[in-house]
């Protein structure tokens, strides 16, 4: 325990001890507000259904979390692309541990900047809309964009690479659902279901403890994977 | 502290890196690891930190492996190339998450930035850092937790004469403070000046683990002893 908290206390320090993590949450604050200013204002005209502030701020997400998914992503395949992931093992050479405490990290910050950002979200649109919303969605937020933080830099270990990470990543969460979702085909739409970005949503928007279920799921599933493959090949 | 290999072997696929390397490096002196480029020097260096998995055989520190140590980098310290910190990162914040992983005060930090002669430049980012001054923060990560074994390999690439000068009389000093230094390099008469015991490899296999007087009688030079001991074993 003592060990885990060295590990988490350095990469904390190294978080934030590079601009990566500014950039980063400066945009997912930026596309938030953005995202659901337009989206309340589409919700004005009546152009679309949702009508809440909160599953407006929950739209706005799906623009503000590409800057958390780049966030985790970035804070493990930069240990690959930069050349220090050598002098990290020497540091802490239990793998399982060094994972454990960068995803311990992702998921502090993007727990608390995602509830940050849903808040920010949710005051955003309400004026626009005239109804007053407490937030109770955005802490709810901020769980979820956790469980994919923990999912990316998982994802990020077992791949190593930023691109090619950040373009699987991409296709589970933002690109594939819709594809899936279109053609009225049950088996399709069960399977887009299952998939991270779609079952956070119905966390969200459907208070669906499965989806919350769901995503967790595929974060262990990275976590173990990116384990293993730490453990197994060569620095 | 003891560095023991015992029949390391690495492969990476038909090409056999490291061959059944079995050799102690001792305390208390200079050791120097040479060899042809492509020899397996930095394979076996990394092998020994654990960061590369041997095929068959292993390598020991005091008797253990290097991940069995709770703080590793209080019994060994470390380099293994001149940048191994992040570009955005400032060389001290770089040392205090490397501190902070092994429960190392802070205040070492400062010291050893003193030590290799950092401390002017501690709070810029270490991607504007010339080779010798990444060369200088690698050093001084390595001295952080005050180790019994340091391992370099290649340290005067990219030092000045002055670095070079410097990390001589370090490395003679560390030796004579009773730690184990082993010192990879392909300057032979750098290695002439520094180390008092020789290991050479070459195709991966030992060639020779002697003093370096006994490497050097009856050869004008370390060069005319080390091209007849790695005659054609260089990649060709």
């Amino acid at each position: 325990m003592t060990m885990l908290r060295a590990t988490i206390g350095a990469e904390w320090i190294k978080l934030w001890t590079t601009r990566t993590v500014w950039w980063a949450l400066t945009a997912a604050l930026v596309l938030m507000a953005a995202g659901a200013g337009q989206y309340a204002l589409y919700a004005e005209n009546g152009d679309i259904d949702q009508t809440g502030a909160g599953e407006i701020a929950v739209l706005g997400l799906s623009f503000a979390q590409l800057a958390f998914l780049a966030l985790a992503t970035i804070v493990m395949t930069s240990e690959y692309s930069t050349g220090t992931m050598r002098a990290t093992l020497t540091w802490t050479p239990v793998r399982s541990r060094l994972l454990l405490a960068k995803s311990a990290v992702i998921a502090g910050v993007t727990l608390v900047a995602g509830t940050v950002a849903g808040f920010v979200g949710v005051a955003v649109a309400a004026p626009i809309l005239g109804n007053s919303s407490m937030g109770a969605v955005a802490p709810k937020m901020g769980l979820y964009l956790a469980l994919l933080g923990v999912f990316a830099v998982g994802l990020g270990a077992a791949l190593r690479g930023p691109v090619v990470s950040l373009v699987v990543l991409l296709m589970l969460v933002v690109v594939v659902p819709p594809l899936l979702q279109v053609p009225d085909l049950a088996v399709l739409n069960t399977i887009a279901d299952a998939l991270p970005g779609v079952a956070g949503q119905r966390f969200l928007l459907e208070n669906s403890y499965g989806g919350l279920v769901i995503v967790a799921a595929w974060a262990t599933a990275a976590f173990l994977i990116g384990a293993r493959v730490l453990r197994r090949r060569d620095a | 502290m003891l560095i023991t290999l015992e029949k390391l072997t690495k492969r990476f696929g038909a090409t056999t890196a490291v061959d059944g390397l079995d050799l102690e490096v001792r305390p208390g002196r200079v050791t120097g690891f040479l060899g042809p480029n492509g020899a397996g020097k930095s394979t076996t260096l990394r092998m020994i930190l654990d960061l590369d998995r041997p095929t068959s055989g292993r390598a020991l520190l005091g008797g253990r492996p290097y991940s069995s140590y709770a703080l590793p980098l209080r019994k060994v310290g470390a380099v293994l190339e001149a940048k191994a910190a992040h570009p955005g990162r400032t060389g001290r914040n770089h040392l205090l998450a490397m501190a902070r992983s092994n429960a190392i005060a802070p205040a070492r930090v400062d010291e050893v930035l003193e030590l290799v002669g950092l401390s002017k430049n501690a709070r810029k980012r270490t991607g504007t850092y010339s080779l010798g001054m990444g060369q200088r923060l690698g050093i001084a990560g390595a001295l952080l937790g005050d180790p019994p074994v340091l391992i370099l390999d290649e340290p005067v690439n990219g030092l000045d004469p002055d670095g070079v000068r410097w990390i001589r009389g370090l490395m003679r000093d560390l030796a004579a403070e009773g730690r184990t230094v082993l010192v990879s390099s392909h300057l032979l008469s750098e290695m002439q000046m520094t180390a008092d015991h020789l290991i050479v490899i070459g195709h991966g296999r030992l060639l020779a683990d002697a003093p370096l007087d006994e490497i050097l009688s009856g050869h004008a030079s370390l060069e005319d002893a080390y091209y007849t001991l790695t005659e054609g074993t260089a990649l060709r």
